[in-house]
């Protein structure tokens, strides 16, 4: 029952995905997936985790539909090895989830068939078919007769006459290799696995750091003085540094272009890196015992307060990339930019907790990494792609539309729809005009496996036009 | 180590997937001589990456307490998943093509099933 389940879903994958784009064909195969996954690991499916990666997975498949976008098909693929991973041993963290769940996607057949091969030299008799000896009976003499027969037919014309009436070509081979590709991977997630010991130390290791055994007062005040003099010093100049950021924020109101894009280029990039640096400072000092010593308190101090500044700082950088968007319109790099400083952020208040809680550098890597894929989720539901042609030819000063007409095809619409109302050149409003044409014929001849919303919305507008 | 007899098993398997994906797409009875010659880039590469990036796990852990079977417990996740990427990416950046699929496919099944027959090894 097992097996024909595995076959059923193995021909459903090339049915989808042979020779199609990704479409609807992902969303389907996504709700294949948990079907398959809840039939044969129905337990795995009562705990919380993973009846909440069970519904981010149908979220994402719900957004490749709706979106269609690069972002929600990375997002879709990341939850489904996370999915597996969790189905696997549910109580590890997110990135021991991706690493099992990549795993037995990619290599469950072999980690399984090397488990066999390993209990069955110590069990009991075997009892199952031998798949290996079947394969050689059928695999080999069908080789060596292949083979004959093609030498045969060069030696014998009436054989040769014979062979070529015979027309297999009604069999699609790579049609069929396809579906094996199928069958390994479902095979693969029938019984997610686990790489060890990655996964059982995960399980051991908690969130908590404890006082180590060699406890030296002596060495804590030393580290104690190093730390409370450098964070201590680092505060002073960082606040002078936001003294001068906020002055020349405030005094520069018309920045020429090239200035504020140099300006955010290199200084976004510089700022961003001294933040890491500034959590890795932090990580240091507080890695260990110093965070059980009681003198420590001038110290954690001094770090939230550098940690506010930071976060101050951060503030300060979106700010000027808000400026520079506002002037020069939204593209990808800028709203990079936005994600970047948020997650940064999110960082910093993490290494807050951490310090505040004394948590050790584990939890900051599950929070960290927990927020990341939260947010990869959260930002693949935009359609990224029209929200900047929306901000760029509505709100802001500048736009460049050779930059627009080389955005994917999501925003052709919006375009075609906005094309006479902003002031462009002829050629710029032929390409547009190509280019919505040229999405409605990639629209009308998309098969059922490559659907997306695009094609009812579409279709709905060819309605109304009627 | 059985090092010979695992080589000899591995090139023939590789030489079996790899023509039979080329062969998914047109059978010529032309190509038979192209099958047997294809049989020495087949031999050289599959020994070299066999040598390269499977025996040294195996070797560094004789002198240790590692037995074969925790060796490919504590490797082998790690080697499949960047052997997977390595080939998944050739396959991608060759833009699909029959020639290069048929080879990192046979590349990743072919080591992939080297490492159990290593593994198994007493």
């Amino acid at each position: 029952m097992k097996q024909t389940i595995t076959i059923i879903a193995a021909f459903a994958f090339s049915i989808l995905f042979y020779e199609k784009n990704l479409g609807l064909n992902l969303s389907i195969f996504s709700v294949i997936t948990i079907a398959f996954l809840i039939f044969y690991n129905p337990k795995k499916f009562k705990d919380k985790t993973v009846i909440l990666h069970t519904l981010a997975y149908i979220l994402t498949a719900g957004l490749v539909f709706m979106q269609h976008s690069y972002l929600s098909m990375i997002a879709n693929c990341v939850v489904f090895f996370t999915l597996v991973g969790a189905v696997s041993e549910p109580k590890t963290s997110i990135y021991v989830n991706w690493l099992n769940g990549l795993y037995t996607a990619v290599a469950g057949f072999f980690h399984r068939k090397f488990e066999v091969d390993n209990t069955s030299n110590i069990d009991q008799p075997k009892t199952k078919i031998d798949i290996l000896h079947w394969a050689k009976l059928i695999g080999i003499p069908s080789v060596f007769i292949a083979v004959f027969i093609l030498l045969y037919k060069n030696g014998n014309p009436l054989f040769s006459d014979l062979v070529s009436k015979i027309d297999f070509s009604f069999i699609n081979v790579q049609w069929v290799l396809f579906s094996v590709l199928g069958y390994y991977l479902f095979h693969n997630i029938s019984k997610p696995i686990q790489v060890e010991p990655a996964t059982t130390t995960d399980v051991k290791t908690t969130n908590e750091l404890f006082q180590s055994e060699h406890f030296s007062e002596e060495k804590l005040k030393k580290e104690k003085q190093l730390g409370t003099t450098l964070i201590g010093l680092l505060n002073l100049l960082i606040v002078l540094f936001i003294i001068t950021d906020i002055t020349y924020l405030m005094s520069n109101d018309a920045v020429r272009a090239s200035v504020l894009s140099s300006q955010v280029h290199s200084g976004i990039n510089t700022l961003i890196a001294s933040i890491i640096i500034a959590i890795v400072i932090i990580l240091y000092f507080f890695r260990g015992n110093l965070n059980f010593y009681t003198e420590n308190k001038t110290l954690k101090h001094l770090t939230y307060l550098w940690i506010f500044l930071n976060a101050t700082l951060i503030v300060l950088i979106a700010i000027k990339n808000q400026n520079y968007i506002t002037s020069f319109g939204l593209t990808y790099k800028r709203i990079g930019v936005h994600v970047y400083i948020l997650l940064a952020l999110i960082g910093l208040i993490t290494t807050f907790v951490k310090v505040l809680d004394i948590k050790n550098l584990v939890f900051l890597f599950r929070r960290n990494t927990q927020i990341a894929f939260v947010a990869l989720i959260l930002l693949s539901t935009v359609n990224w792609d029209c929200l900047i042609t929306k901000y760029n030819l509505n709100t802001a000063k500048e736009f460049d539309i050779d930059y627009l007409i080389r955005l994917s095809d999501r925003n052709a619409a919006l375009l075609y729809e906005k094309k006479d109302d902003i002031l462009i050149s002829t050629a710029n409003k032929n390409r547009i005009e190509m280019k919505y044409s040229a999405y409605q014929n990639d629209l009308k001849q998309s098969t059922w496996q490559e659907w997306s919303y695009e094609n009812f919305s579409l279709n709905n507008e060819l309605t109304i036009s009627k | 180590m059985n090092l010979p007899s695992n080589l000899a098993k591995s090139c023939l398997l590789a030489s079996v997937i790899f023509w039979i994906i080329i062969g998914s797409e047109s059978v010529d009875t032309t190509a038979f001589l192209f099958v047997f010659l294809s049989m020495i880039p087949i031999v050289l590469v599959v020994s070299f990456t066999i040598i390269i990036t499977i025996c040294p796990f195996f070797w560094v852990s004789r002198s240790g307490a590692f037995n074969h079977q925790t060796v490919f417990k504590t490797y082998f996740p790690y080697y499949a998943i960047v052997a997977f990427g390595i080939c998944t990416f050739g396959i991608i950046v060759s833009d699909f093509d029959i020639y290069m699929i048929a080879f990192f496919t046979s590349a990743f099944i072919t080591t992939s099933q080297c490492w159990i027959w290593f593994a198994k090894e007493k």
